[in-house]
């Protein structure tokens, strides 16, 4: 179990790159290839907190919020898998054991923030409601309010629910972590690396497919890579 | 038949329809009925600009989009049809326009709107356009993008709020 | 159309600073309303009465409506609304104008930020990864990278807006929103295509398993989801394929 500071370290962390994600600023701080090393950071591993946050953003590339379509929510997600993998776990089990756990995590908790967005947004239209003659007559303090409102909320809905998934997925980590099969040790971070750069293809393809002489830019890029990776 | 979406959206050209939906069915054009801005040069040179080069926006009335519906459907590419209001697309349904599936895309909060969906805000003479394009044979249905699970009209109609 | 009346320099950080935080009360009446009055309010205390003035309730009001688009390119609305406020242009042409530039704004946003440079950015700060560089200078390159765009998006278009008032359609022909997703969108096939084999290449690197598996398990699988396109989210069938992993690494 985490200790209450890092705990209120990762709180923190979670609620800054929560109201980074709709907000304020949206400098992307809540992309999980942040988040995630971040808070691997903070948990004193911050190469394991990248490797979720690289596994994560496979992900994360294929969900991008189009037109105010709903979507994942990936900061405090981000933030609780990251620390997953890379606090210690204070027993034999290998750091690598936690890294498919910590992504399944990673992205269970993005699709339940994604929800507390839309409670966020409906609580944001109860406060407009409440000013909804004031606006009406151009009341400069009634616009203060209810946009203060909004995002002293954001800043702590998303503390809450950070803090709220590393009180719950920390228990369950070593528990499920043990259930493993030892086996599967040494490819289980590789099959899930295969599944999270398979979605991540799709993506890439999802963006450029319309382009006209895409296959060229994505050819050449592929062997490159291709290249390099069998070169080093 | 290259209009492969009959949709409404209050918003007309954004977003959801040039990424969400034009990336997946590689559009090539979508054509945007609305009698305001088939008269207004300034809003369709707006419009415009929300599209990438490759793609092509037509302007159509909602006589002229009767006119010319044949044509849009025998060209080669893929195609979006786009009304801001339930009222337009009921008109190109009774007018015999032949349309098999309508998408109601957006129609956001308006005073006198009640919330049906998050996304989707309808008064009862919206209501009741949407009726009357079902009445047709058409099937309607709520979606915002292509991922999403489409909401039937009569699903639709019996919720309230998000 | 008259020169644009000068705004002093602090109204200009004040409103430029307001801009990031533009979707701070979204909901789903009147969306990213509130957040345009809220970014715009410094401007309209130039309005005649100043402060608390009529002109300045009556634009404050008309401002806090319904309104939505992409939050970067909502510089270029406020921009443009602030400067047909001052000029005193028609409200009915206002409210006509703040209707007509949601959607295309937000197109011309979607397709240059969330499909373009964003990908972009994930898809180099994951070369970097796959490249072997540090865990600071991922972090680093990617943010570092993304906000000269996003600043510079929100930047321009504050002044582009406030220049072109009303018509600023002029402003959205710009080469950077017409002709920059096309080059955004090779930068992230030839960035994204040499960074998914060196991701799987670093991901795997201590913990290697049969690369023809990898491989063709990763190819497989985006083969797949291109296909299926438009019809399922990919990262929903990702998180399918993982359940199904896990429940057999754990029963087995």
């Amino acid at each position: 179990m985490t200790d209450v500071g890092t705990l209120a370290l990762l709180t923190m962390l979670g609620a800054v790159v929560g109201l980074d994600f709709v907000s304020f600023p949206q400098a992307m701080l809540a992309r999980p290839i942040v988040a995630s090393t971040l808070a691997g950071a903070l948990c004193g591993d911050a190469g394991a907190g990248l490797m979720v946050g690289v596994l994560l953003e496979c992900f994360a590339l294929e969900t991008m919020p189009f037109g105010a379509s709903r979507y994942p929510e990936w900061g405090p997600a981000s933030v609780a898998a990251g620390a997953m993998a890379s606090l210690n776990p204070g027993d034999v089990h290998a750091p690598s054991r936690l890294i498919p756990f910590a992504v399944l995590a990673g992205l269970a908790c993005a699709f339940v923030g994604g929800q507390t967005l839309v409670w966020l947004r409906r609580f944001n239209l109860t406060v407009a409601a409440r000013y909804r003659d004031e606006l009406a007559a151009g009341d400069a303090a009634a616009v203060v309010a209810v946009q203060w409102t909004g995002l002293v909320v954001d800043f702590g809905r998303a503390g809450a629910v950070t803090a709220l998934y590393v009180m719950v997925l920390f228990p369950l980590r070593n528990a499920l972590a043990g259930m493993l099969h030892p086996e599967m040790d040494p490819i289980a971070v590789a099959i899930v690396g295969s599944i999270g750069v398979g979605v991540a293809g799709g993506a890439v393809w999802k963006v450029v497919h319309n382009t006209k002489g895409y296959q060229w830019w994505l050819l050449a890029g592929l062997l490159i890579g291709g290249t390099v990776a069998v070169v080093i | 038949m290259a209009i492969e979406v009959y949709r409404i959206d209050d918003r007309l050209v954004h977003g959801q329809v040039v990424v969400g939906w034009g990336q997946p069915l590689a559009l090539g054009f979508i054509v945007l009925v609305d009698n305001l801005v088939a008269e207004s040069e300034w809003e369709q040179d707006l419009y415009r600009m929300g599209v990438p080069p490759e793609m092509t926006v037509h302007f159509e009335s909602t006589t002229s989009a009767m006119e010319h519906l044949r044509e849009y459907r025998l060209r080669p590419e893929h195609g979006l049809l786009l009304t801001g209001d339930t009222a337009t697309m009921r008109a190109l349904v009774e007018g015999g326009a032949s349309i098999g599936a309508v998408n109601v895309g957006g129609l956001h909060h308006r005073a006198g709107r009640s919330p049906r969906m998050r996304y989707v805000f309808l008064d009862p003479t919206e209501e009741s356009d949407l009726r009357a394009i079902a009445a047709c044979g058409v099937d309607v249905s709520a979606q915002d993008v292509p991922s999403a699970l489409p909401v039937p009209l009569d699903d639709l109609l019996t919720r309230s709020g998000g | 159309m008259s020169a644009a009346p000068t705004l002093p320099a602090f109204t200009w950080l004040r409103v430029f600073a307001r801009l990031f935080a533009v979707q701070g009360s979204y909901n789903y009446e009147v969306m990213i309303g509130n957040g345009i009055a809220y970014a715009a309010e410094p401007a309209f205390r130039l309005l005649p009465g100043g402060r608390g003035g009529p002109a300045y309730q009556a634009a404050l009001a008309r401002h806090s409506r319904y309104f939505n688009s992409h939050p970067y390119l909502a510089a270029l609305a406020v921009g443009a609304l602030v400067r047909a406020e001052l000029d005193g242009e028609d409200p009915v042409r206002i409210e006509r104008f703040r209707t007509a530039c949601c959607g295309p704004l937000g197109a011309a946003g979607d397709r240059l930020v969330w499909a373009g440079w964003l990908p972009f950015c994930s898809a180099l700060a994951l070369l970097a990864y796959g490249a072997g560089i540090s865990a600071t200078g991922v972090v680093a390159l990617f943010v570092g990278t993304y906000n000269v765009g996003h600043v510079a998006l929100r930047a321009w278009g504050l002044r582009a807006g406030y220049r072109e008032g009303l018509k600023v359609a002029a402003a959205l022909g710009s080469p950077v929103l017409r002709q920059g997703p096309l080059h955004v969108a090779r930068g992230v096939a030839l960035v994204g295509g040499a960074a998914l084999p060196l991701t799987l290449h670093r991901v795997r690197a201590d913990h290697p398993f049969s690369i023809g598996i990898e491989l063709a398990l990763a190819a497989g699988l985006a083969a797949a989801l291109s296909r299926w396109q438009g019809r399922i989210d990919g990262w929903r069938v990702g998180v399918a394929l993982l359940v199904l992993f896990l429940l057999y690494s754990v029963v087995r």
